[in-house]
């Protein structure tokens, strides 16, 4: 009888002690994750006699170096701004199109919406490849290589079905009544949607919008294709940095560069987690 | 007869504006419509097309037809099939270690503390890491002289490994950047499709004495299973375009040993200018991917059946 309540405690201790050690297990696991973004970014604070060391040091003299050069003598300014332009508009032409489809889809009742809703998910098995060869010798008979224009285009083709399937499932979320009370009062259609539907929906728009701008950021198979010099982004440099097997890899530079077009989008990323992962989560598995 | 002729104007009226009605419904579908066959449809089309053709190299135009030249062609190149081989052993590799990992980690995380948000939180920056950047920084770390990785490993006894040069460990190093970009992908889908789960059957079978082992094998596995199969599905699409990171990692090198197919065919194009060739290769892998995605999509639907 006594030795019930002490076994209970036991018990109790031992699930304490075992949570705790999953926490910490969870914590490390999750910071042997980070090592590789943690390691770029010490570097890219090294003098070039600092990262070429047997072992690696994690004790130096730092500098910005590999910042102000690379920020003073190459396009990377340029095509930062590149990139920004293709990937912001990318991303709000995508939401634009493809949020009216995704309501369309979800709520207009148009003959062989199951059939498109098909098509979006059978996009996404297309290999990019097979619309780079063609895109590519299509824009260049037509004179739109290495305009932003294309290649923001040629974005679209990945974020539209996406942004119709996250946003379809949102607008199914709403309540119906919405739009039908602005239609009675004498909205169209189209009207309804930008008066109602659009703004009660600004979060979910914003947050796959960001979504949408990080996917167009970090696209490199179309902007090498598809750009050489006036229109090339940041991904592109770190390619010909990463590759460059004529001057041997430099390390300054990359870690420079990645950690440059790394650290906007974890901002905006953690910005946006609960959607983000909400996301993930609905474009995974509704369908 | 005044009767009839309302009745005639109503029907008309009403005709109208069932027609102004469907292009309004259609109006939505428009803008995106109009990209997606422009940028989407017309360009797999034209990719077919030229896939039969002889491309002058003068104009970057169709100079003949050639039939099934270029399939037989391509059909019959060795390097081909070599890729594909590298591209299935690569998905055979990772999808597997990232799946387990992914649920794993997810299961292991699912403690209630104050932290949990701020440790998936953690994991999106992975996921966020341009490939191009990943595979470029996981190329220095690799490196067998000045690597952080040999480095580490020099701790628990082991290597050096030459990461890069070695056929089979450049495979593993693939695999490797790859998993640890997306693994965090599928331990966030797994850690909000685990709390989805409802608490009261974990309770009930603690009650009658079930251990952990038979909670996991005989309640989790089996209500997650849709999702697992659903992430594996999505993991798989975006596996199988994989391209930046064997090319900012190892360039599909030491030989081709890592060359997966998209990077193949992209060598095979822009830098061999084969187009025609590229082209058909393009053809033969998407026809391939969309039939083993049809494949796993039936199978998942089987698999949601049997439970």
């Amino acid at each position: 009888m006594s030795t019930n309540p002490s076994t209970s405690a036991v018990l109790m201790r031992r699930l304490h002690v075992g949570q705790n050690v999953r926490i910490l297990a969870g914590v490390i696991v999750a910071l042997m994750f980070l090592l590789p973004v943690f390691w770029m970014v010490l570097t890219s604070f090294k003098f070039q006699r600092d990262i070429f060391t047997t072992p690696p040091t994690f004790l130096f003299t730092p500098t910005l170096e590999n910042y102000t050069r690379y920020l003073q003598q190459s396009n990377i300014p340029y095509q930062m701004m590149n990139t920004v332009i293709v990937a912001f508009g990318a991303g709000l032409i995508s939401i634009f199109t493809g949020s009216m489809a995704g309501y369309a889809l979800a709520r207009l009742r148009i003959r062989g919406a199951g059939f498109l809703g098909v098509l979006i998910l059978m996009s996404r098995g297309v290999p990019p490849i097979a619309l780079a060869v063609p895109m590519f010798l299509v824009g260049r008979s037509l004179g739109l290589i290495d305009k932003h224009i294309y290649l923001i285009l040629a974005y679209c083709t990945f974020l539209i079905p996406y942004v119709m399937w996250l946003m379809r499932g949102f607008f199914l979320a709403l309540p119906k009544e919405l739009e039908e009370s602005a239609m009675i009062d004498g909205c169209s259609r189209l009207g309804a949607f930008f008066k109602i539907i659009v703004p009660i929906s600004l979060p979910g728009l914003l947050s796959t919008l960001i979504f949408c701008v990080i996917l167009a950021w970090e696209e490199l198979l179309f902007a090498i294709v598809l750009t050489n010099r006036i229109a090339t982004t940041v991904p592109v440099a770190i390619a010909n940095i990463a590759g460059d097997t004529v001057n041997g890899a430099n390390w300054g530079a990359l870690t420079a560069v990645g950690t440059m077009t790394v650290v906007p989008v974890v901002i905006f990323a953690l910005l946006v987690q609960k959607w983000l992962i909400q996301g993930l989560a609905d474009g995974a598995t509704k369908g | 007869m005044s009767n009839v002729q309302i009745d005639t104007q109503h029907r008309r009226r009403f005709r109208k504006e069932k027609l102004l009605d469907l292009m309004s419904r259609w109006t939505f579908m428009f803008p995106a419509g109009f990209i997606l066959i422009a940028m989407l449809a017309y360009p797999i089309v034209y990719t077919i097309d030229i896939s039969f053709a002889l491309i002058d190299l003068t104009t970057f135009r169709v100079a003949e037809w050639v039939g099934w030249d270029n399939y037989t062609y391509v059909l019959g190149d060795s390097r081909f099939w070599a890729s594909l081989k590298v591209t299935a052993i690569y998905l055979a590799l990772s999808l597997p270690i990232q799946m387990i990992l992914g649920f794993g980690i997810a299961y292991l995380i699912n403690v209630e503390w104050k932290g949990r948000g701020f440790v998936r939180a953690l994991f999106l920056i992975p996921m966020v890491v341009a490939p191009v950047v990943a595979g470029g920084v996981w190329r220095m770390m690799l490196d067998p002289l000045y690597g952080l990785t040999n480095y580490l490993l020099g701790f628990v006894g082991l290597g050096p490994y030459d990461w890069l040069g070695d056929t089979w460990l450049a495979m593993w190093t693939i695999v490797i950047i790859d998993t640890w970009r997306w693994t965090p992908f599928i331990v966030l889908i797994a850690t909000a499709s685990i709390l989805n789960l409802s608490k009261d059957i974990f309770e009930a079978a603690s009650i009658d004495g079930a251990n952990w082992w038979t909670k996991l094998w005989s309640i989790s596995i089996p209500l997650l299973l849709p999702m697992i199969a659903a992430t594996f599905i999505v993991r798989w699409l975006g596996a199988v375009k994989m391209f930046d990171i064997a090319l900012s990692a190892t360039g599909g090198g030491p030989g081709a040993s890592t060359q997966v197919i998209n990077l193949f065919i992209y060598e095979e194009a822009f830098r061999s200018l084969y187009f025609a060739e590229a082209a058909a290769m393009a053809v033969l892998v998407l026809v391939g991917t969309m039939m083993l995605t049809g494949v796993f999509l039936y199978g998942s639907r089987k698999l949601e059946d049997l439970y």
